[in-house]
C-alpha cells in the first residue's frame, strides 16, 4: 500500500481564494458572509449567505471557456489550477493517465438548473437554451478540472450532498494508495442558489445573520459556495520530485444512517467515526482536534457533540466549525475542512469557530476554540463530513511522521 | 480491481419490473437472440410507447421508452413513499428486487456489511427543477414544500433505498451521466475490494420526466432523435470468496474496469477508449479475440465512437449490442442495461461469454469493463 499525502491546497471561499489568503482568513477568524448578490434575495426574510464575490474565474483559468461551464464547473477548476501551482508539479513530468480528478458535489450545476427553469417558466419547456441545458449534468465539474489542468486519468464526480468532498477524498486516497494513479485532485464544489437557500429556510435550518455552531443559541446555517481541491499523491512520488509535503491522508470511513433522510443519527456517526479511526489506524487518544461538521443547527452539532463524546470518552479534542466564517458550502464543505485541517498540521494552529458567544450547558466538556485561532501542536486531524440521506464521511489526515 | 461477482440483478424498465419481464421483452423483440448458436446478434431496434399520460405539460414526443403504468405503491405501499419522486420509487424498487432476486438475506449482523452505489447525471432533474420553479412563481419565494427539500439532493434515491432495505455500508451517488454505471461499478468494485463492505448494490437511474424527454430532444441530433428512456438497474456485487448471506449464485464475473478522460471528441477522445479497453483486457488476464460482444452506449448506425475504438483495441469485431436501441436514450441507466442485457440474453450453451461494455461522455470521459458471464444463470430458473 502506498502512503499518500497532501502536496497543494487550492481554496477558493468566500474568506479568501489561494492557500495564503484563505490561511489568513482562518488565522484571523474572518467572516464570509455578506447580502446574496447571485440571485434576487429581496422575496426572502434571510437574505444572507457565504458567495464568493470576489471569484474572477478568467483570471484563475488559463484553459477552459468560462462561457461553456457552469459556476460549479469554474469553482472546481479553479480551485484545482491553485492546488496545483500550490504543489509546484510540474504537469509534464506525470505521465497523463497517471493522474486523475474526484469532486463531490451537492446540487452541481445549480445556477444552471435555475436559469433553464427560469427559461421553463417564461416560455416553456421548448424554450430551454439547449447550450445551457449540455452545461447542467454534474459530472462536468470533474471534467471541467480535467480539461482544465490536461488530465487523462479518472474524472469523477460524487453527488453524496454535504459529506461528498470527504468521500471524493476517500476514494482518491484509495486510488493511490491501490497504484491506480500517482497524482490525485480530490475535493468538492457548489454554488450559493435559490433553491437551496429557500429549502433551508422553508426547515427552519436557516440563520439571519450570523452562523454560530456549538453556542447555546445557536439558530442554524447559512448557505455558502466555492471550490476546495487537495492535491494528493504518493508519498514516493511526493519525495521523489522534492516536494513540500503539508500532511498524510491516513485513511477514511463512511456509512450510511439509513435511518432519516434530513436528521442526523447519533449511533451511525460514532460509528462512522470508529470505521475511519480503524482505516486510519488512529485510537482516539490520537486525535488533536476536529474539524466539525458543525453546521450551527441545533439538531446537528448537539448530534454531532454527543456521538464526538461517544467516542472520546472524556478526552475530547478541541472541536471548531469553519462554517463559522464561511457558511455552508454544502458539497464542498468537507474540502474546506480537509484543507483547513492540512493548514492546522502544517502551521500549529487551530481555526476558530467564530460568532460564539455562550457555552451550550448540554455540550458541557466541547471546546469549540471560540472565536480566536489558537496555537497548538497538531498531528492528527479528524474533518467530519455528514450529508442529507445519511451520507457520513471522515477523513483522517495526520503530521508525516 | 477485479474479483467481484454478481449474485443477482433487477431492472425496472419499460419491460417491466424483474429480470423475467427483461428476458421476456428481448425475446419476443429477438427471438433469435437466445437460439443463436453461432453467438449474439444484435437485437432489432424497440418500438416506444404513448408517454402522454406521464406529463400534464406538453412533450416534444408523443411516445418514449417508459414503464408508463409504474405505481410504486404496488410494489412498496403507501407507507414511506408518498413523498417519492420517480427516480426515487425506480430506484428503491429495483434495489428490493435485486435483493430477492439474489437472495441476500439481510438482518443486524450484516447490514453494516452491504452498501450501495448508484449512477445518475445530476439526480431527479424534475424534483430540483420544480422547486426551483417554485421559487420563482409564488408570491414568497420560499413557499416552497420542505418535505421535497431532500428530493433535489442527488443523492435522494440511493438515501432512500438504504432507509427502506437497511443497507449502513457505503453508500454513495456517482454523477457522471452516460459514464454512471461503469463508474459506479468501479466505486463499488473498490468498496469491496478495499474490505469496506463485503457487498454491494450497484446501479443506476434515470427517470422519465418532461424535462429529460425535452432535454434528450433539445440537445440531440436532429437527424437521428433517439426517444427518451428511463429505468433503474441494480445488481449485487460480492467479492470472489462471498460471504453465503450476499447470494450463494454467481453469475458473473466483473474482471476489470478502466477510466480514462480524453477531451475534443476526436483521436484524442479515441486514444482514451482505446486506452481503457487495452488496459481493462490485460487486467482482466483475457484473450482479446475471445470478447463475444461489445455493448455500447451508442444509438445510431452511423455512429461508432464507441465500437471503433473498441474493436481497434480488440483486434476483431465482435457483435455489437446498444442498449439505446432497446430502451430509449436512458444516460446514466445505459450501462447497466447494458449488463442487464448481456446476462438476461445469455444463451443456453454451456461456455462462459465474454463482453466489454463501453461508455463515453460528451465531455471526454470514457469507460471499460469486462465482465464474463456464465452459463446456465439466465432467468431461467428464477
Amino acid at each position: 500500500m502506498n502512503r499518500v499525502v497532501v502536496t497543494g491546497l487550492g481554496p477558493v471561499s468566500s474568506i479568501g481564494i489561494g492557500v495564503s489568503a484563505f490561511t489568513d482568513g482562518l488565522r484571523e477568524g474572518r467572516s464570509g458572509i455578506s447580502p446574496i448578490r447571485s440571485f434576487d434575495a429581496s422575496g426572502f426574510p434571510h437574505r444572507n449567505a457565504g458567495e464568493v464575490p470576489g471569484f474572477r474565474p478568467e483570471a484563475l483559468l488559463d484553459r477552459i471557456d468560462v462561457a461553456c461551464w457552469g459556476r460549479s464547473a469554474q469553482f472546481a477548476a479553479a480551485a484545482a489550477r491553485l492546488a496545483l501551482a500550490d504543489s509546484g508539479l510540474d504537469p509534464a513530468a506525470v505521465a497523463p493517465e497517471r493522474a486523475g480528478v474526484v469532486v463531490g458535489t451537492t446540487s452541481g450545476e445549480s445556477v444552471v438548473v435555475e436559469a433553464v427553469t427560469a427559461q421553463q417558466v417564461e416560455s416553456g419547456f421548448g424554450g430551454m437554451d439547449p447550450d445551457l441545458l449540455r452545461q447542467v449534468p454534474a459530472g462536468r465539474l470533474a471534467h471541467a478540472v480535467s480539461t482544465e489542468l490536461d488530465l487523462a486519468g479518472e474524472s469523477l464526480t460524487l453527488a453524496t450532498a454535504c459529506s461528498a468532498s470527504n468521500y471524493a477524498i476517500g476514494y482518491a486516497y484509495d486510488m493511490l494508495a491501490t497504484g491506480e494513479a500517482e497524482v490525485m485532485f480530490a475535493g468538492g464544489a457548489d454554488s450559493v442558489c435559490r433553491w437551496a437557500h429557500a429549502g433551508f429556510y422553508r426547515l427552519g435550518a436557516l440563520t439571519a445573520d450570523a452562523c454560530s455552531p456549538f453556542d447555546r443559541d445557536r439558530s442554524g446555517i447559512l448557505t455558502g459556495e466555492g471550490g476546495a481541491i487537495l492535491m494528493l499523491e504518493t508519498l514516493d512520488h511526493a519525495r521523489a520530485r522534492g516536494a513540500r509535503v503539508y500532511a498524510e491522508v491516513l485513511g477514511y470511513g463512511v456509512n450510511c444512517d439509513a435511518n432519516h433522510p434530513v436528521a442526523p443519527d447519533r449511533g451511525s456517526i460514532a460509528a462512522c467515526m470508529r470505521a475511519a479511526h480503524r482505516n486510519a489506524s488512529v485510537k482516539p487518544a490520537d486525535v488533536d482536534y476536529i474539524c466539525a461538521h458543525g453546521t450551527g443547527t441545533p439538531a446537528n452539532d448537539s448530534v454531532e457533540a454527543q456521538a464526538i463524546f461517544d467516542v472520546f470518552g472524556d478526552r475530547v479534542p478541541p472541536v471548531s466549525s469553519i462554517k463559522s466564517m464561511m457558511g455552508h458550502t454544502m458539497g464542498a464543505a468537507s474540502g474546506f475542512g480537509a484543507i483547513a485541517g492540512t493548514l492546522a498540521i502544517a502551521h500549529g494552529f487551530l481555526p476558530p469557530t467564530i460568532n460564539w458567544a455562550n457555552p451550550d450547558p448540554a455540550l458541557s466538556g466541547l471546546d469549540p476554540v471560540p472565536n480566536t485561532a489558537r496555537q497548538a501542536r497538531v498531528r492528527v486531524v479528524q474533518n467530519n463530513g455528514f450529508a442529507f440521506g445519511g451520507n457520513n464521511a471522515i477523513v483522517l489526515i495526520g503530521a508525516v511522521e | 480491481m477485479s474479483g467481484v461477482v454478481i449474485t443477482g440483478w433487477s431492472t425496472v424498465s419499460p419491460a417491466g419490473v424483474g429480470r423475467t419481464a427483461l428476458a421476456e421483452r428481448l425475446a419476443a423483440v429477438a427471438p433469435g437472440v437466445r437460439a443463436g448458436a453461432s453467438g449474439p446478434v444484435e437485437p432489432p431496434r424497440a418500438e416506444p410507447v404513448d408517454v402522454a399520460a406521464l406529463s400534464d405539460e406538453p412533450l416534444p414526443t408523443p411516445t418514449g421508452h417508459a414503464l408508463v403504468d409504474f405505481d410504486v405503491r404496488s410494489h412498496l405501499g403507501r407507507k414511506g413513499t408518498s413523498f417519492y419522486d420517480r427516480a426515487t420509487a425506480l430506484s428503491v424498487v429495483a434495489c428490493g428486487d435485486a435483493l430477492r432476486d439474489a437472495g441476500v438475506d439481510l438482518d443486524d449482523t450484516n447490514r453494516a456489511r452491504l452498501g450501495l452505489v448508484l449512477g445518475t447525471s445530476l439526480g431527479s432533474f424534475r424534483s430540483t427543477s420544480d422547486y426551483t420553479r417554485e421559487t420563482l412563481v409564488q408570491d414568497k419565494p420560499y413557499l416552497v414544500n420542505p418535505v421535497l427539500f431532500p428530493n433535489t439532493v442527488m443523492n435522494c434515491a440511493a438515501g432512500q433505498a438504504a432507509i427502506r432495505h437497511g443497507l449502513r455500508g457505503v453508500n454513495a451517488t456517482v454523477a457522471t451521466g452516460s459514464l454512471a454505471f461503469l463508474d459506479a461499478l468501479r466505486y463499488g468494485s473498490n468498496a469491496i475490494a478495499r474490505g469496506y463492505v463485503d457487498a454491494m448494490l450497484v446501479g443506476a437511474v434515470e427517470e422519465f420526466s418532461p424535462h429529460r424527454a425535452w432535454t434528450t430532444w433539445l440537445t440531440g441530433r436532429p437527424d437521428q432523435p433517439v426517444p427518451t428512456g428511463e429505468a433503474a438497474v441494480v445488481f449485487v456485487l460480492t467479492r470472489a470468496e462471498q460471504p453465503a448471506w450476499a447470494g450463494v449464485r454467481r453469475e458473473a464475473e466483473v474482471l476489470a474496469l478502466a477510466t480514462a478522460y480524453g477531451p475534443g471528441g476526436g483521436p484524442a477522445a479515441d486514444r482514451a477508449l482505446t486506452g481503457c479497453v487495452v488496459r481493462a483486457v490485460r487486467r482482466a488476464g483475457v484473450d482479446p479475440a475471445e470478447v463475444d460482444c461489445v455493448l455500447t452506449g451508442e444509438t445510431g448506425e452511423d455512429d461508432t465512437d464507441e465500437f471503433d475504438p473498441a474493436c481497434a483495441a480488440l483486434g476483431q469485431v465482435p457483435t455489437r449490442i446498444r442498449a439505446s436501441r432497446l430502451f430509449g436514450r436512458c444516460d446514466a441507466a445505459t450501462g447497466g442495461l447494458a449488463l442487464a442485457t448481456f446476462l438476461a440474453s445469455a444463451p443456453a450453451g454451456d461456455t462462459p461469454r465474454l463482453a466489454l461494455i463501453t461508455s463515453r461522455s460528451p465531455e471526454g470521459g470514457t469507460a471499460a469493463a469486462i465482465v464474463r458471464g456464465w452459463p446456465g444463470a439466465g432467468a431461467s430458473d428464477r
